[in-house]
């Protein structure tokens, strides 16, 4: 959405491609039917408007044939939709193969996604990074409520629906930067549960995971030793896991191994920064009102140090 | 085929009503007009209220990143917004519009049961009142006006919002309801001598038709209700997947009433302009009987469409394929109309007063609105624009550009009726061209946001080229709509004083409410016209060259029907819907594995097989007794109606001792999903025999009374065949439970 | 073997089928000459059903085809030798002859749709239907009770005795309540996680064609018994549906019954109101 003003038309995957061409075509056929009825419409209206002095001309009650027409006439439009439907939907969707191990897994929850590389033992948040020219089989599924991943350019919505699994392609021609929502209303954060897909050459994708695969050095400097105390021993590490660090005992936030490298906060209520995320730590509620991070009321002081060490380790 | 008739006179009863001034004259009134009066002035204000609600969501979202109103809040306002405007604004105007008309459009004195109708309207208001109770007391729903699970859970909306959501809308419900069976019991018997089903004036047909979608469709939304109240409050997990309940079941349910729903709220609105249009270009409608079959078409299809909102949840591509086929099949009877309509102008000699100019504005909006609706048939568009604004385009296109459209119409068209006055048709032009600007205004760029990316039900929206400038154009056309509503309560309200004065038929229509005076006199008509044809009025005027007798001179239907028993039956089909949504939700649940109580292990199936033959044997006794009392033998008809009460009340005990019995071992309705839907099931089954006792109560107090003396057993007829519903219900309900039958 | 190949290949010939087919044709011919498109399209549809690839799916493979196989042996063959029997002379045996018992069932449109329903309600029960997938004789018993239930449905609506057929609008209800019999089933089949006809959970893979339908067309069992309670659902109902529309046509072009002499309870006037 960055850079394409209507991303339903500007598809990046041959699946989206197909989805694109399908709906210009219904769209065509829509646009002829609706001149068709506009036209009837206005030009009987101008030539059948009422003369002065006219009285109600003769009764009709109807042409059997016309009648016939215009019933049989959209029953083979809509059959010809439903021939295109069965295979555009094959052609987006293509059903995976029987117990096919998912590549990528994203977790939904109030308000923020889960994602997981399982073959890399990655965990992640909210950013999703993909090599181009691959197509990655998605599973999807949620923690809490319902929820809806949307990626206009990439692939078709799909809900994430807890006690069930759904599974998408997500797949890219070329590299780019794409923004996402959830698309059902989950919860008073809902509007602010964004998503970022990054699909990069393979190389680059390469090197973005072996760097996420790292885990996060222990603090050598005095300003991250001082950060790294408030992280463990203000609730955070309750919630949040940073690998090699702490996992988290409950698990309910995002993990926040290599933060740094990422380019949102808050599932994108803020561009990351070191005034944006000192600002989030301060008063999540004031940024995204309906977060589950609660206020921790940490001085300017505890903040500061936090942002350090989670800006500058990874 | 058998008929049923009775000794009861074909035409309803006047209402005993003694002449009541000023406003409780109006509150105890059971005279159809004054209801739909009634009807409409509730919806009107609910209308406003619900304006306001999507007047301030679209300030908040005219810029991006705006802080006019709190996410919380604003969910709250979207909830409202959408419950108000379909439960307290759409559907009760088009019934209430329905209860005025449908007496007079048929020659009759006023509908089947003018008490029930009373009740039926002030539902309306006592739901609105609960609805929006919720503001006091802890916040308004905010979960969406369907409220998916398990967001709607107390886990996720823990205020009362949705408690009060799910109230109100079983009180409206049963309001609804009960103006549908009176819709249908009065069309069915108390139409004037000549007007056979064929020759029903459009709007009549499609209220029709429209009531057995009402009937049919709010059991489903009821059992959905009831079994969210159920989770929300006993502890149980019909909705609940982490303790193995499902979500999709909640969708499922929601939207086998949610689709058959968009319908009822627009089937009327086709029969409104299929009144109007032929009237103002002065022609028949064109091809009545494509019309007519065409609504038929829409009801039963309407019904196998709804997983088209489910499109995203993954059912599977064979689900889904199917459900794409209904949908686009569903679009030919709908064409079928337009094309109709539009047809009807041509060769005509057309009059563009206000009341026309928005039958046509419809026409093109609908159209619109239907067009977005296809491409949402079509399951990979649909997996684009779900959930988007373009969907909030669609439904506005369809439900205020069609609906709402038809509904201004008909104002202009009817409110000469109604008041004796004629509107403005200056100010009523005005009124139209800020409504039609405003609203396109409003809508059609949303269908670009959709495209864009913006999802709905979002308080904001980053600052993404185009979406503020979109949205700010939308906000302005939504205010422009909202003065042209100003305009028209202004109109509403000077006409009222100041209006020319109409006359009996200043349209010079066809159909039989304008051969009564404007407005009509209590009991509609002294004599009603002969009818022979679709149009009596042009027979009347145009002697010489009257439309064709449909069906042949002087002919009639071929069954008489009795109203009582029309009555009844169409309730019972309603509650059969109700225990089927249970029934369904019983062998859904029972079939999977589950931890904890068992019915093998729970269940005595001997036990309740003894009293279930009570409970049949009762049925063989009262039908026993409306025998005896049809012979006149009323010792013998008390006599067996008191073996029915206590072979009832037998059953009862029975039912009630399982419970207990159930209950000492420490099985609660939350124990398992067995559990939940055991004693759900039972339970309302039980419900209903309870009612049906205190009815044969009633039944026998009244006979003591000496009241069914002279002959009077319609109440009796009625109340057994209630009672013969509950036995079979219960049949049904012990083979599955009980019998394992199904599983 | 690949799809086409199967599609060619899988044809058989089962004698009781072309007996009946003949039999069909002969009385057919011998009572309306010529034979009757319909007849002739209900005779090729009923070799079709038994003796075609979808009878070899059917038959232990596939419980979607199986039900595919049901609803043309009691909705569509049924309806169209009806079709091909209306309009010409209806039989006097119905009335006074050797098939006056026939009435009983006939008559009374409860039961003809009891048997419409039930029949397919019945053979859906676990046992019968893997009874019926097993021993040849159920099976054969399976397809002539359906034809013969089918027929019975079908005779209120469409049967060859105008005058026993319903009035329009009572059968519209009557096919209305049938559609929702068969979508009541349909549901539960789609949606129970439980095998219906467990003998379709391990197909005998006589044929050597189980890779074909599993791997290549995507039908596993649990897909096959979704599609096969869609098939009962969806097509059934809008056979059904089409139906009803039938009797809409019907209605709307039928002369009304003549009225009884004046005994209007209401006087009607002549004079013309206001406004005209």
């Amino acid at each position: 959405m960055a850079k394409s003003y209507i991303p339903v038309f500007d598809p990046a995957s041959a699946h989206t491609e197909a989805i694109s061409h399908l709906f210009i075509l219904v769209l065509v056929v829509c646009a002829i039917i609706l001149l068709i009825v506009s036209g009837i419409v206005a030009i009987g209206l101008i030539r059948f408007r009422q003369r002065p002095g006219s009285g109600d001309p003769p009764p009709h009650f109807g042409n059997r044939k016309l009648e016939l027409l215009w019933t049989i006439g959209p029953t083979l439009i809509v059959i010809w939709l439903f021939v295109l439907t069965a295979r555009g939907m094959h052609e987006s969707d293509p059903v995976p193969p029987p117990n096919q191990e998912p590549d990528l897994v994203i977790i939904g929850h109030q308000f923020w996604w889960e994602v997981r590389y399982p073959k890399a033992g990655v965990i992640t948040a909210n950013e999703i990074h993909l090599p181009t020219g691959a197509k990655w089989l998605v599973r999807m599924e949620s923690a809490d409520v319902i929820h809806d991943f949307w990626m206009p350019e990439l692939a078709r919505k799909i809900q994430l629906i807890p006690g069930q699994t759904n599974h998408i392609w997500l797949d890219a021609k070329k590299p780019g930067r794409f923004l996402g929502n959830c698309v059902e209303y989950c919860g008073v954060g809902h509007a602010w549960m964004r998503a970022v897909v990054v699909m990069e050459s393979p190389d680059e994708f390469a090197a973005w995971l072996r760097e996420q695969q790292k885990s996060a050095p222990p603090p050598v400097t005095d300003s991250a030793r001082n950060g790294w105390k408030v992280f463990t021993t203000q609730t955070c590490v309750n919630c949040h896991s940073i690998r090699g660090v702490s996992a988290a005992s409950l698990g309910a936030a995002p993990d926040l191994t290599h933060l740094a490298d990422r380019s949102i906060l808050g599932a994108g209520v803020l561009a990351n920064s070191t005034t944006n995320l000192f600002r989030w730590l301060k008063n999540p509620q004031a940024i995204k009102p309906g977060c589950l991070m609660p206020n921790l009321k940490l001085t300017d002081a505890q903040a500061g140090a936090l942002t350090g060490y989670l800006e500058h380790h990874p | 085929m058998s008929v049923t008739v009775s000794t009861a006179p074909a035409v309803a009863t006047p209402p005993t009503e003694v002449k009541l001034r000023g406003p409780y004259g109006w509150v105890a009134t059971v005279d159809h007009k004054r209801i739909g009066i009634l009807y409409l002035l509730t919806t009107l204000f609910f209308f406003l209220v619900g304006g306001v609600e999507a007047l301030l969501m679209r300030i908040q979202l005219a810029r991006p990143n705006n802080t006019f109103i709190s996410p919380d809040a604003f969910g709250q306002l979207f909830t409202m917004h959408g419950t108000t405007m379909i439960f307290l604004v759409v559907m009760p105007t088009l019934i209430g519009l329905a209860n005025y008309l449908v007496p007079l459009m048929i020659g009759a004195r006023d509908m089947a049961f003018p008490r029930l109708n009373a009740l039926g309207f002030w539902m309306l208001p006592f739901g609105g009142f609960l609805l929006h109770y919720s503001l006091l007391a802890g916040g308004a729903p905010a979960v969406g006006w369907f409220s998916y699970a398990p967001l709607s859970e107390t886990a996720y909306a823990a205020t009362a919002g949705t408690d009060y959501w799910g109230l109100a809308l079983l009180v409206i419900g049963i309001g609804s309801v009960a103006a549908s069976i009176n819709l249908i019991a009065t069309i069915l018997t108390l139409r004037a001598p000549g007007l056979t089903l064929r020759r029903l004036p459009l709007f009549v047909w499609m209220v029709f038709i429209n009531s057995f979608l009402v009937i049919l469709a709010l059991p489903f939304l009821n059992a959905a209700i009831v079994m969210l109240f159920i989770d929300r409050h006993l502890g149980t997990h019909f909705f609940v997947p982490a303790h193995g309940g499902s979500a999709v079941m909640w969708q499922h349910f929601f939207w086998a009433f949610g689709h058959p729903e968009v319908y009822i709220m627009v089937l009327p609105a086709f029969g409104i302009i299929s009144e109007i249009v032929p009237v103002f270009a002065r022609r028949p409608i064109f091809g009545y009987e494509f019309v007519a079959g065409s609504t038929v078409a829409i009801a039963l299809l309407s019904f196998g469409v709804w997983a088209h909102h489910m499109f995203a949840v993954g059912l599977g591509h064979p689900m889904d394929m199917f459900f794409s086929a209904t949908s686009l099949l569903i679009a030919v009877p709908t064409g079928i109309k337009v094309f109709a309509w539009s047809a009807t102008l041509w060769g005509g000699s057309i009059r563009l007063t206000t009341a026309m100019l928005f039958a046509v504005a419809f026409l093109i909006q609908f159209t619109i609105g239907g067009l977005s609706g296809i491409t949402f048939a079509v399951v990979p568009i649909d997996w684009q624009v779900t959930g988007t604004y373009y969907l909030v385009a669609h439904f506005h296109y369809v439900l205020f550009g069609g609906t709402f459209f038809a509904v201004l119409a008909a104002v202009y068209y009817w409110f000469p009726k109604m008041s004796g006055r004629m509107l403005s048709e200056k100010l009523g032009k005005l009124n139209f061209w800020m409504a039609v600007i405003g609203f396109n205004t409003a809508f059609f760029v949303q269908h670009f946001l959709g495209l864009m990316g913006m999802p709905r039900r979002v308080y904001t929206y980053a600052d993404l080229p185009g979406w503020g400038l979109l949205n700010l154009i939308s906000t302005l056309g939504a205010f422009l709509l909202g003065l042209s509503v100003l305009i028209l309560l202004w109109n509403i309200i000077i006409s009222l004083r100041r209006g020319r004065l109409a006359g009996d038929n200043p349209w010079q229509a066809w159909t039989l409410e304008w051969a009564a005076t404007s407005p009509p006199p209590q009991q509609n008509f002294d004599r009603v016209p002969p009818i022979n044809s679709r149009r009596p009025l042009w027979d009347l005027a145009h002697p010489e060259n009257p439309d064709p007798a449909v069906g042949g001179r002087r002919s009639r239907d071929g069954f008489v029907l009795e109203k009582n028993r029309v009555g009844m039956v169409t309730f019972l089909v309603s509650e059969s819907c109700f225990f089927l949504m249970l029934i369904l939700a019983w062998l859904f649940y029972n079939s999977r594995a589950m931890t904890g109580p068992s019915p093998a292990g729970t269940l005595n199936a001997h036990k309740t097989g003894m009293y279930t033959i009570c409970l049949l044997t009762s049925s063989a006794a009262i039908w026993l007794a409306e025998k005896q009392l049809r012979a006149g033998r009323h010792g013998w008809f008390r006599g067996l109606l008191g073996l029915t009460i206590l072979l009832g009340g037998i059953f009862i005990f029975g039912q009630g001792r399982e419970y207990l019995r159930i209950y000492h071992q420490g099985i609660v309705v939350s124990s398992n999903l067995f559990t939940t839907t055991f004693f759900t099931l039972t339970g309302f089954h039980g419900l209903h025999v309870c009612v049906g006792l205190i009815l044969l109560l009633l039944l026998m107090r009244l006979s003591l009374a000496g009241d069914f003396k002279p002959g009077r057993i319609e109440a009796v007829k009625s109340i057994s065949l209630y009672w013969h519903f509950v036995d079979a219900v219960w049949i049904v309900v012990f083979s599955v439970v009980y019998l394992k039958l199904l599983l | 073997m690949t799809t086409s190949q199967f599609f060619i290949s899988a044809w058989s010939g089962n004698p009781w089928v072309i007996a009946g087919c003949a039999a069909a044709l002969l009385m057919g011919g011998a009572r309306f000459r010529p034979p009757t498109a319909w007849l002739l399209l209900a005779t090729a549809v009923f070799f079709v059903t038994l003796c075609s690839p979808l009878d070899a799916l059917a038959d232990g493979y596939l419980f979607s085809a199986h039900m595919l196989q049901h609803l043309l042996l009691l909705l569509i063959v049924p309806l169209l030798i009806l079709l091909g029997w209306s309009g010409r002379t209806a039989p006097q045996d119905l009335e006074n002859g050797r098939w006056r018992w026939a009435n009983w069932i006939l008559r009374p449109p409860v039961a003809t749709w009891l048997m419409g329903v039930g029949g397919m309600w019945l053979w859906h029960a676990p046992t019968l239907c893997n009874a019926a997938g097993s021993n040849v004789w159920v099976h054969h018993l399976q397809s002539a009770s359906l034809l013969g239930m089918g027929l019975a449905f079908w005779w209120p609506i469409i049967g060859p005795r105008t005058g026993q057929r319903l009035a329009p609008p009572a059968g519209m209800i009557y096919l209305f309540t049938a559609c929702l019999g068969c979508t009541l089933l349909g549901i539960i089949i789609t949606f129970s996680p439980v095998e219906v006809c467990s003998i379709y959970l391990h197909p005998l893979d006589r044929l050597g064609i189980l890779p074909l339908i599993q791997d290549q067309w995507g039908l596993t069992p649990a897909k096959d018994q979704q599609l096969g309670g869609l098939l009962m659902w969806v097509p059934a109902c809008l056979i059904y549906f089409f139906g009803i529309l039938g009797l809409l046509v019907r209605w709307y072009r039928e002369p009304g019954p003549e009225s009884a002499p004046a005994a209007a309870t209401q006087p009607t006037l002549i004079e013309k109101p206001h406004g005209l």
